[in-house]
């Protein structure tokens, strides 16, 4: 896949003398939006760092827009699943969007217009002046999030950015951030270990295994998810294709295999 | 509020008493009132304000330059295990030295007077602080570290924005800690050595056979350092409160 914004090509990881990785290939191609699901310790968190460029294969490479991945850039945007300490508490809303825009040295007088822009774009532009402590959960992620997209990503990369957040919340930011990607055209790998998060969210769901050897390596399964777009809580996740999908892919997180 | 007061009142009651009857040919205590007259007496003379404006003048001065020395030496070695690794001998042979044991030297270099007493204070309040800074710089939130790297902001845009914001609230519980010390230091080497300042003034009234003023200068000294590190602590408070992260 040569117009793959990401790529992977047998890469394997190991840390602490341990194979957390087995060689894997995949690719995220432009506009797509791939889901890793696994069971703990199956080295999800790792194969999205590994993206990110904070690993470094053991073998194999990492390309982002054609270029082998030798540490982070900003065409990969990574969304931590902890907003709590990933946001500065000692600045706004406005001056953690403000951060990504200093990093790209975006001049002084464009600033303002962008960060009004993404905080629009995630339905923050009210809260512009709240500190973190001030927002709740559900608006640090969105706030992560805003931050992600001012630095105009090619990738995003997301590494369980709802797991903390309550039900109800999470789901709304299912939707929200699936908007987003279908308005922004962004390009999404997105790791999670809630299955129906995974198909409700992903073109793309791959499978990765824990303790992967020789004859069953890290990638248990790569499967398509054919549930029309724009998907709604309710009619997807009684979807035909998601009931299939859901059983099929059950197994991978920790139910046998 | 007002039952913090009850102990305090009911043991500087007792005192009154004792003082007035039994203890009324004592050379070491006097009657809590004859020590607020003494006070008032010193207040009018002048003698209040002018030691009372030394010795927080010096302490002030001492803990400027110890603490601005210390926060810099401290980001130093928090930020370069090589500094560290160097430094790490110096620092555990020199820190546990108690400054008091100092005052001699600093004598025989700046002789008696401001210089001696602040270079006392500023070598007290130094090390905590260095100590503080530099465990201030590791406990930055590494995962805020891992954010600069994948915006890639420089490594100088990292410290302005993320390592020094995030170390405040850290610096100010070293600015408290280092308040008190100046405080204790600069009395102290007054009392030892330096004729100047509170310190001196007390020793002077014990010398005197004058308990009533010696006991005046206590309550005095007392009452300041209560204010002073109230006023810290509240100041400690805000900060952390401000930068959003627990002290």
């Amino acid at each position: 896949m040569t117009d793959a914004v990401l790529a992977f090509d047998e890469v394997a990881i190991h840390l602490g003398g341990r194979e957390i990785v087995s060689p894997t290939s995949f690719g995220v191609a432009r506009g797509e939006f791939v889901c890793i699901i696994g069971p703990s310790g199956c080295g999800k968190t790792t194969l999205l760092r590994a993206a990110a460029g904070f690993v470094a294969p053991t073998a194999g490479r990492v390309r982002r827009l054609g270029r082998t991945v030798e540490g982070p850039g900003r065409e990969a945007a990574f969304v931590f699943q902890d907003y709590g300490r990933a946001l500065l508490p000692w600045r706004n809303a406005e001056g953690n969007v403000a951060l990504a825009l200093e990093a790209a040295g975006v001049p002084k007088a464009e600033q303002p217009a962008r960060i009004a822009a993404v905080l629009q774009t995630v339905g923050l532009a009210t809260h512009a002046k709240r500190f973190p402590a001030e927002l709740s959960g559900g608006m640090q992620q969105r706030l992560q999030i805003a931050r992600c997209l001012a630095q105009q990503p090619a990738l995003m990369l997301m590494d369980e950015p709802f797991g903390a957040l309550d039900a109800l919340t999470r789901e709304a930011l299912q939707d929200e951030i699936a908007g987003l990607v279908r308005r922004e055209g962004l390009t999404v790998l997105f790791v999670t270990h809630d299955l129906e998060e995974a198909i409700y969210l992903g073109d793309r769901v791959i499978a990765l295994r824990a303790n992967p050897t020789r004859d069953k390596p890290s990638v248990a399964a790569m499967i398509d998810v054919r549930i029309p777009q724009p998907r709604e809580q309710l009619t997807a996740k009684e979807h035909p294709e998601f009931l299939r999908l859901r059983r099929e892919l059950y197994g991978f997180l920790g139910h046998g295999h | 509020m007002w039952r913090a007061f009850v102990v305090p009142a009911l043991l500087l009651a007792a005192l009154e008493a004792w003082a007035r009857t039994v203890g009324a040919a004592s050379d070491a205590l006097a009657p809590p009132s004859a020590a607020v007259l003494a006070l008032a007496r010193a207040a009018t003379n002048g003698s209040l304000w002018t030691a009372t404006a030394f010795t927080l003048g010096s302490a002030a001065a001492g803990l400027a330059i110890g603490f601005a020395l210390g926060v810099l030496a401290g980001c130093a070695l928090g930020l370069s295990r090589r500094a560290a690794a160097f430094a790490f001998a110096g620092v555990e042979v020199l820190r546990p030295v108690p400054s008091v044991a100092l005052i001699p030297l600093a004598m025989l270099v700046f002789g008696f007077g401001v210089r001696m007493e602040l270079a006392v204070v500023a070598f007290a309040t130094f090390w905590p602080v260095l100590v503080l800074a530099q465990a201030a710089v590791r406990q930055v939130e590494p995962q805020l570290l891992e954010v600069a790297r994948a915006l890639q902001l420089g490594r100088a845009a990292t410290l302005r924005a993320i390592v020094l914001p995030a170390m405040v609230p850290r610096l100010f519980v070293a600015l408290r800690l280092a308040v008190a010390i100046a405080l204790v230091v600069a009395v102290t080497v007054e009392i030892a050595a330096n004729p100047h300042g509170m310190g001196y003034e007390l020793m002077t009234a014990q010398q005197s056979l004058d308990p009533a003023l010696m006991l005046g200068w206590l309550g005095w000294i007392g009452l300041l350092g209560w204010g002073i590190n109230a006023a810290a602590l509240a100041l400690q408070h805000h900060v952390a409160r401000r930068m959003g992260a627990a002290a």
